[in-house]
């Protein structure tokens, strides 16, 4: 069952009979209790979204949570096609993409989102282990809009991303 | 088409140097034949100076023995003044006969005119008388005794006939005693004498001796008679040669030419007088122009000859130098080609080895920054993991043995990295040490699957072996073998999907035996078959993340068999699987 469907149906339910429980909705759905909780929350969710796109599960995962416990609310994507299809779907307020990765690069990823009416304003902070100049250049040339090369310090990123998210709000 | 311009160009060329030639040829000619003209006037008037001077010698000598003569008759003639007898007139005139050789006759002719004295006596026309016989040419001589009387001094008449035949010249000298005329004394010297004394000439040249009156007295050439009137053999076509008897007549010195018979004979002459008291001659040395003409021309014969023996030398000189230069030039023209080859051959062999610089370059270049970003990944993932920790105090203990968990995993993997990167270098140097021995296959195909036994569990695939108990022993560096096992078994894998299935098998063979690793999973392209034990290649760059591992493990094994004498061979269906192999070479005791 695709998750937006699920979602309408939830809030079918709540609109027909707003006392409903959430177990009743997990049986009615055929759904886990905690993700009918989840989803719900989910929906009342004003925090940021932001969108990680890396190939390493390794340096995806303390970023997510790193921003998780920022407060932001994270996506993830683990290569560029499922990058791009996320970027379209959530419409996060921010995207953070790897350079490096299989299949389709950043670069290309990035030019895509930004070719695309629905993705083009979400801002991008381009990730990646290459630190060369050239890569800079070409990375704000297509439209990033800021870049940190790996290992990065947490913190700079951390602040990069509230400098990106306020001036995108701006 | 080019040819034709070749051809053309030829012919221009050819024209061309006939042309210079004709010009050349003709400004030698000219130059030639007025240095010839020159040299010619020049000998020419060499030649005559040198007639001039042989006339005027042989003038100057017949002078001196004429006047001589004269002066010694003339003494003669006054020692007998005082009528001395007949024998002592003869004794006079034979002791001037004998002491001055060229009178024909010394005669005393008395006052009636008759000749009654004369010495040689075989010479003498004794009682000879002047006034009544004549002589062979009827001229009148008493007209020269009377004269000679009349004058009171010695009168010597033209030549004439004697006698006996031949020209001679009748020298008269009156004797006087205190003004009385006793008697005459006549000498007679005959030209002839005179011509054998003074007129000898070689062949070349011609001379010729006439008196005032233009008659012949001696002709080298015999074409004219002697006694007869030169002029009158002269015809009026010839006023050159008239001009200079003329000229001669006169008792003038001088050269000239002209013509005799047909024109083309050219003479060239030199005049000079002979003056005898009352006589004058002239003497008149001849040449033929072309006697110049020949002197010329053996000048010209000598120097030709030695221009044609310089010029030889010179030509056998030049062609020497120049076969040896040519030899030189061919020698050297061999070298330059051999030269030109050999650096073409460098310079091919420079621009392969740059190409192949270029590409290693790249290699390299790719290389590192493969390896940074191997490197920088798990370094990455650890200090945000690190940072996250330390920032995050307060997160709960899941989340932080999530983080710890996630540290220690990447520097598993970079120590792998690393020491998978030290592996290969030391391979790729030759500095790796092997230590070989007997190893029993068994063994290491245990260990190398214990190795496997979680990371196939955690992919739920299947491992199995297929390795028959009698196998022999092997010669090989054990822990580099379950290197290689572990790679290849590694490798199969990370490409097989979860729930694979992998076989690892291994089969005798003649002298070695062979182990295969069989895998269900991806395949690989044929076009990247050659491509896969380079380092870190995989075969989609994807397939490192997705598959985890450092992208150096077949490369690492490749090598390390490559060390035992063998090669990884690798057969391959995509979709299907692939299959790795190589074999051992069985341990023999020695």
């Amino acid at each position: 069952m695709k998750k937006d469907t699920i979602d309408s149906k939830i809030i079918e339910l709540i609109k027909h009979d707003e006392n409903i429980s959430n177990s009743e909705i997990s049986r009615k759905l055929g759904i886990p209790e905690e993700e009918v909780e989840a989803r719900i929350r989910a929906f009342s969710d004003t925090r940021q979204k932001i969108l990680i796109v890396d190939d390493e599960m390794d340096t995806l995962l303390p970023l997510k949570r790193s921003m998780e416990a920022e407060g932001y609310v994270v996506a993830e994507a683990y290569d560029g096609f499922e990058g791009i299809k996320k970027a379209k779907d959530e419409i996060p307020e921010l995207i953070i993409l790897d350079l490096m990765m299989p299949g389709m690069d950043g670069i290309e990823v990035c030019s895509r989102l930004k070719k695309d009416e629905i993705t083009r304003n979400i801002p991008i902070i381009m990730l990646t282990a290459k630190d060369e100049i050239r890569d800079k250049i070409k990375g704000l040339e297509i439209g990033a809009d800021d870049y940190v090369t790996k290992p990065f310090n947490l913190n700079e990123l951390k602040a990069r991303i509230k400098s990106v998210l306020r001036r995108a709000r701006i | 088409m080019f040819q034709k311009y070749i051809s053309r160009n030829n012919r221009w060329s050819l024209l061309a140097i006939i042309f210079l030639c004709i010009i050349v040829v003709t400004f030698i000619t000219v130059l030639g034949i007025r240095a010839n003209n020159e040299v010619k006037n020049i000998v020419q008037k060499q030649f005559t100076d040198q007639q001039l001077l042989l006339s005027r010698q042989m003038s100057t000598g017949i002078e001196n023995f004429l006047n001589e003569r004269t002066i010694n008759i003339e003494i003669l003639a006054n020692s007998i003044s005082d009528a001395p007898p007949p024998d002592r007139i003869i004794s006079a005139f034979k002791n001037v006969y004998n002491s001055t050789n060229g009178i024909y006759v010394l005669e005393f002719v008395n006052k009636s005119g008759i000749v009654t004295i004369g010495y040689p006596e075989e010479n003498t026309p004794f009682g000879y008388d002047i006034y009544n016989q004549g002589n062979p040419r009827n001229e009148p001589i008493s007209e020269d005794f009377e004269r000679a009387m009349k004058n009171k001094e010695t009168y010597i008449s033209s030549p004439m006939t004697l006698l006996e035949g031949g020209l001679g010249s009748f020298i008269w000298t009156p004797v006087y005693k205190d003004g009385e005329f006793k008697g005459m004394v006549l000498a007679i010297i005959k030209i002839e004498d005179i011509s054998n004394r003074f007129l000898k000439n070689d062949d070349s040249s011609g001379i010729y001796l006439i008196d005032k009156n233009g008659m012949v007295l001696y002709d080298s050439s015999e074409k004219y008679l002697v006694g007869e009137n030169y002029l009158t053999f002269l015809n009026d076509t010839n006023p050159l040669l008239r001009q200079i008897l003329h000229e001669q007549i006169n008792g003038e010195e001088g050269t000239g030419y002209y013509f005799e018979g047909n024109k083309s004979d050219k003479k060239l002459i030199a005049y000079s007088p002979i003056r005898w008291r009352d006589q004058q001659w002239s003497i008149a040395v001849t040449s033929s122009e072309s006697e110049v003409g020949a002197l010329i021309y053996s000048v010209y014969v000598k120097q030709g000859l030695f221009i044609g023996v310089a010029i030889g030398f010179i030509l056998l000189g030049s062609l020497s130098i120049i076969i040896l230069l040519s030899g030189w030039n061919k020698s050297l023209e061999i070298e330059v080609a051999k030269k030109t080859s050999e650096l073409k051959n460098s310079n091919e062999l420079l621009q392969n080895a740059n190409v192949k610089l270029t590409e290693l370059d790249r290699l390299k270049s790719d290389f590192i920054s493969l390896v940074s970003h191997e490197l920088k990944t798990p370094l990455s993932a650890i200090r945000t993991s690190a940072e996250f920790l330390e920032s995050e105090g307060n997160t709960d203990t899941k989340v932080q043995k999530e983080m710890l968990a996630n540290i220690i995993r990447n520097i598993d993997r970079q120590t792998h990295m690393i020491n998978d990167i030290l592996d290969l270098s030391k391979i790729e140097a030759g500095k790796m040490e092997f230590q070989f021995e007997e190893v029993d296959f068994h063994e290491v195909a245990d260990i190398a699957l214990e190795n496997m036994e979680q990371p196939a569990l955690k992919k739920r695939s299947t491992i199995s072996r297929d390795i028959p108990d009698m196998l022999p022993s092997v010669y090989a560096d054990r822990e580099k073998l379950v290197i290689v096992l572990n790679n290849l078994l590694g490798n199969a894998l990370k490409f097989t999907p979860d729930g694979g299935k992998i076989l690892l098998s291994a089969k005798k063979m003649d002298d070695s035996i062979e182990i295969r690793v069989k895998d269900t999973g991806i395949g690989i392209e044929k076009d990247k078959l050659i491509k896969i034990f380079d380092k870190f290649y995989q075969v989609d760059s994807s397939s490192r993340r997705k598959t985890g591992g450092s992208g150096l493990g077949l490369s690492i094994a490749y090598g390390i068999v490559r060390a035992h004498g063998s090669e990884i061979y690798v057969e391959s269906t995509p979709g299907k699987g692939s299959t790795f192999f190589f074999r051992l070479k069985k341990f023999c005791k020695q």
